[in-house]
């Protein structure tokens, strides 16, 4: 992890170009009125060890308060491009991280950056549903109570928003200290967004966030990106063409570790510029 | 996409399988197949069948040891065998009334000095002997020894007595070897009567025998106290020769004061006291010993009870107890608590025989038992130890003329009415176990007051057996307790650490090692901690105290060193290996700690911590003791607790940790608030059976303590298991006897013990991972 640092380093200072540097000058001085480029990164580069070269010179802006959409056969590199931007990559030891990302124009892997604070802005669900084995009131409540809240009437009041927010309120407001685990699949992974929702994220990563759920769960999952979308930068990872499609104002499609194309999704699924990125929406991809 | 690729492929599959079955022995297939379901079918039998059978072997060790135990339990009885006349009837009054050891023969002394034998049940007279009384005088007082004794005595007018007792030789005779008891008479201090009282006609008499003495107590008509004191001249030729004709040495003393209001004699057990009850409910006591060396000795007590009217008075077995009965049909246990003759005599108990005065009093020759019958017959037998009644019976229409139990206490012979008699068997096998004796307090004979104690045997007959679990139970819970205390912290936070943090790598080397330890036979421990351990422990107990405190804040000390280490250096170790620098740190401090200690000793403890201990603070210290047992055993659970514990954490889905983290939890919240909690059932059931081992460790508690069955918490003392008390005991326990069956329960109480634990392990353990089921 260190060692990821330190390279990390090396990398920024020799990245000084000038044309960076002007570039991130114009954008820190709009970033006052809000930047809407939410997320920038930079070559980024990846490996999982030294010859798994996960991400390859990747460079992206993603957009504030839209949602954006990645796509790509399994082992792209689309989940752990997400996972760079919260930093869970972290905890694999053997990883190494080269390039920049900046959120807001501060650059999450710098040495000053607090890990669990950008994890908290930066909120993630997976594509297994993984409520803790708590109640549900307890799970939504995690995030909150390990920041250090404990007034049980602002924690009531942020779990039922998160909750409607998430819209399982309904469904669970009678049997709030039932087990999170006795929840269905789909209440399940809305749960846990609720959870995520509750610390108050900037930004959401959605790993796969409906594929292990039948298509009413799913359905429902993408109605609620949908309510989100005007609150938060959400990025998902589907391996799901329609759902990318519906769900998402931006498109990104990437392959061995490569970014192929970026765009707005309708540009990307109506008219993609690249080849590869046609074969592959259109199925004819190997 | 997928799916339509292998719709297609299938189809040409069954196509081609169709095609090639062609060239497939359908017959050896089928054979495969038949094969394949009868190893399937005897699998499942098999597997069902072992299973079954861990159950079955299970139950059956329960109900063994209950069959075992629960003769403990069943109530005694008494049954009668028929009633007979006594053929050539003496026309005396009985005095004494006994019975053999196989009670066969029975034996009837009555106030004219005839001793006549006869056959138990049938009344046939074996034979009848007159006692060498001088014309002229007359029997005026009697006697009788403890019962186990035999001995008795009679006073005369003339002021001399006369000892004697009644004994049986059994021969085998005949080509079928029958086996007959042939009662006789002996005088062991010869056949003349011995003039005690000084011409003064003998009111009061009481006689007491042990090993190779004989003291008897005489009271005159002028209320004056004799003492007789007759021990056995030792020659070389006496002491290998049983038989030989022994010569007693007799010595007298008399005291001049007169002693008004006697109500009766008495002579301890132990020849130490003669104890003259008095009528106005007082009791004085002599010193015998002192009697004889001039400087005479006694103390006067009042009873408890201020109105005791007095109807009986006997000895319990061993001579250590007055059973006191009074008018009110209660029995009243007395015991002296010390030597010394200025000590009181106690209460310890009262039994009610019933609600009218007892005319007989009886006590048994093997057991702490006694029988009571009062005025219109009814009989009452009790167990003083475990202060119970063990069974009862009416034996008589009226006031039973004398009783006698037979000396292994199976048999009752009484006197109804002059000459006949009623003859009972009685199944007493086990009265001095009750559950409270096992469990509660008791006042045990000559102790200062109740207690919990176990002292299974000693080599008196006599000797009062104290059955109390608690001291054991307690034993095994403090040696259980302090293995823990050393165990479930270090195996716990070992297994954290291993299945939390750890690197993969270094995790694969870790674990096994740890789990190797367990493979160490508990004997080894047991006899390193007993002969390395605990003189090491012993001689370096400040530098034993010192590693417990120098070796966590080095261990912290390393951690802050390296924390603000540079990176640079940091970095040559890899991530999760850290724990590995450890082991130099620990190997150094460890060394200077005990470099330290001697110091350290000399600075603050005079030298020696272990003197200090026991001058300065009174803590006693045994060699082997539970600070020993608790690192021996604590060693021994630890590789169970912590590879169970480890597993647990280890097979926390990482997937729960990472939504923590991803949260915004740091790695310490999410070990804390998600993986322990999800983890809790394995590591409670890691430290549950972590305990089950140390409550049924054996071996190294056996070697590791001295096995003294006290009830102290203390760390620097020792303690006696229940597992370890069976090992010790049962070599040496008869075969059904209390002692062997009380054992046996001993191991039942271990099995419940273990099994509740177990119980409750998996009760818990299933509602936390009904809670905390993961996905």
């Amino acid at each position: 992890m260190e060692e990821a640092a330190d390279s990390r380093e090396q990398t920024q200072d020799s990245q000084t170009d000038g044309s960076a540097e002007t570039a991130h000058a114009a954008e820190t001085s709009a970033q006052e009125e809000l930047n809407p480029i939410c997320i920038e990164i930079r070559k980024l580069n990846l490996y999982y060890t030294k010859n798994v070269h996960a991400l390859r010179d990747i460079h992206l802006d993603i957009p504030r308060n839209k949602v954006t959409a990645f796509i790509g056969p399994s082992g792209c590199g689309k989940s752990s491009l997400l996972r760079c931007l919260n930093r869970m990559n972290d905890l694999n030891d053997e990883c190494k991280i080269k390039g920049k990302i900046r959120i807001d124009g501060e650059d999450i892997y710098q040495k000053r950056v607090d890990v669990a604070n950008l994890r908290r802005r930066v909120g993630m669900v997976f594509q297994k549903p993984n409520p803790f084995p708590k109640s549900i009131y307890d799970n939504v409540a995690y995030g909150l109570r390990i920041q250090g809240i404990s007034s049980r009437r602002i924690l009531d009041e942020i779990v039922e928003n998160a909750l409607r927010l998430a819209a399982l309120w309904d469904e669970v407001k009678d049997r709030m200290d039932a087990n999170a685990l006795e929840l269905s699949g789909g209440q399940q992974q809305r749960l846990v967004i609720a959870r995520t929702i509750a610390v108050q994220p900037e930004i959401l990563l959605l790993d796969e966030p409906a594929s292990s759920l039948d298509p009413i769960s799913t359905l429902k999952i993408e109605e609620l990106i949908n309510d989100l979308r005007e609150k938060y930068t959400i990025l998902i990872v589907t391996h799901n063409m329609q759902q990318a499609a519906r769900v998402s104002d931006y498109a990104a499609f990437m392959d061995m570790g490569n970014m192929i194309e970026f765009d707005s999704t309708d540009t990307l699924f109506t008219n993609p510029s690249v080849k590869q990125t046609e074969d592959y929406i259109t199925g004819r991809y190997g | 996409m997928t799916d339509i690729q292998v719709e297609a492929g299938s189809e040409i599959s069954e196509k081609d399988l169709f095609d090639a079955s062609a060239g497939i022995d359908l017959e050896k297939l089928r054979a495969q197949n038949r094969l394949r379901k009868f190893l399937d079918t005897s699998a499942r039998r098999i597997i069902s069948l072992g299973g079954i059978g861990v159950i079955v072997t299970l139950l059956l060790l329960f109900v063994f040891l209950l069959s075992e135990v629960v003769p403990l339990f069943q109530p005694a009885t008494i049954d009668y065998v028929g009633e007979f006349e006594l053929i050539e009837n003496s026309a005396g009054e009985t005095l004494h009334l006994a019975m053999e050891e196989q009670a066969e023969v029975g034996f009837r002394l009555t106030d004219d000095g005839a001793a006549s034998f006869f056959e138990v049940p049938g009344g046939v007279l074996i034979s009848r002997e007159d006692l060498p009384v001088a014309q002229n005088t007359f029997i005026t007082s009697f006697a009788s020894a403890e019962a186990d004794s035999n001995v008795l005595a009679f006073g005369f007018d003339s002021g001399s007595v006369l000892v004697f007792a009644h004994e049986y030789r059994i021969g085998f005779i005949g080509e079928d070897n029958v086996r007959t008891i042939t009662p006789f008479l002996t005088y062991p201090l010869g056949n003349e009567p011995i003039d005690l009282a000084q011409g003064d006609a003998v009111t009061k008499l009481a006689v007491s025998s042990e090993n190779d003495a004989i003291v008897v107590a005489a009271l005159d008509g002028a209320n004056r106290l004799h003492v007789l004191r007759a021990d056995r001249e030792r020659n070389l030729i006496s002491s290998f020769d049983p038989d030989a004709s022994s010569d007693y040495e007799l010595r007298q003393v008399s005291i001049q004061e007169p002693l008004n209001n006697v109500q009766e004699l008495l002579i301890d057990g132990d020849l130490r006291r003669v104890i003259v009850l008095l009528n106005s409910g007082q009791m004085r006591v002599y010193d015998i010993a002192r009697l004889f060396t001039g400087n005479e000795s006694s103390a006067d007590f009042e009873f408890a009870q201020p109105d005791l009217d007095i109807t009986q008075v006997e000895l319990l077995l061993g001579g250590m107890s007055l059973l006191i009965s009074s008018a009110d049909g209660t029995v009243y246990q007395y015991f002296f608590t010390d030597q010394s003759i200025a000590s009181p005599p106690v209460l310890a108990r009262s039994f009610t025989v019933t609600d009218s005065p007892v005319v007989a009093l009886t006590a048994e020759q093997r057991e702490k038992n006694f029988i009571g019958v009062d005025q219109q017959g009814f009989l009452r037998a009790f167990n003083t130890t475990a202060n119970r009644e063990t069974f009862s019976a009416r034996v008589a229409r009226q006031a039973p003329v004398a009783i006698a139990a037979a000396p292994r206490g199976n048999a009752l012979l009484v006197e109804t009415e002059s000459g006949q008699f009623s003859f009972w068997q009685i199944d007493n096998p086990h009265p001095d176990v009750s559950w409270a004796a096992l469990w509660n307090e008791v006042w045990y004979e000559g102790y200062a007051e109740p207690d919990y104690v176990w002292q299974s045997s000693a080599t008196d007959n006599a000797f009062e057996p104290k059955y109390s679990l608690v001291p054991l139970t307690f034993g095994t819970l403090k040696a259980a307790f302090y293995a823990m205390l050393l165990a479930a912290p270090l195996a716990v936070c070992g297994a954290i650490y291993t299945g939390y943090f750890m690197a993969p790598a270094m995790r694969r080397k870790v674990k096994p090692v740890v789990e190797l330890m367990e493979a160490l036979p508990t004997v080894v421990l047991g006899f390193l901690a007993g002969l390395w351990l605990a003189p090491f422990v012993e001689n370096n107990l400040l530098g034993v105290f010192a590693v417990l405190i120098i070796l966590p804040m080095s261990i912290l000390l390393a951690s802050l060193v390296w924390y603000v280490l540079p990176k640079r250096i940091r970095h040559t170790v890899p991530d999760g290996w850290e724990a590995a620098l450890l082991v130099p740190v620990v190997l150094f401090f460890g060394w200077l700690s005990f470099l330290v200690a001697a110091p350290l000793e000399a600075l603050f403890f005079a030298g020696d911590l272990r003197t200090w201990l026991s001058s300065d603070l009174g803590i006693t210290y045994d060699q082997r003791n539970a600070m020993v047992v608790g690192f021996a055993m604590g060693f021994a659970v630890i590789p169970t607790v912590f590879s169970i514990a480890e597993d647990a954490i280890f097979t926390v889905p990482r997937h729960l940790p990472y939504g923590s983290l991803a949260l915004g939890a740091t790695p310490w919240q999410s070990l804390y608030y998600v993986v322990l909690p999800t983890a809790s059932p394995g590591i409670f059931s890691a430290l549950m059976i972590g305990l089950g081992r140390a409550v049924g460790e054996t071996m190294i508690v056996l070697m590791a303590t001295g096995n003294t069955p006290i009830i102290d918490i203390n760390i620097f003392e020792g303690m006696r298991t229940l597992a370890a008390n069976i090992a010790v005991e049962i070599p040496e326990s008869e075969v059904n006897s209390t002692h062997y069956r009380i054992l046996f329960l001993a191991a039942l109480v271990l099995f419940v013990f273990t099994f509740l634990i177990n119980t409750v392990a998996e009760v818990v353990r299933q509602r936390l991972r009904g809670r905390y089921s993961v996905l």
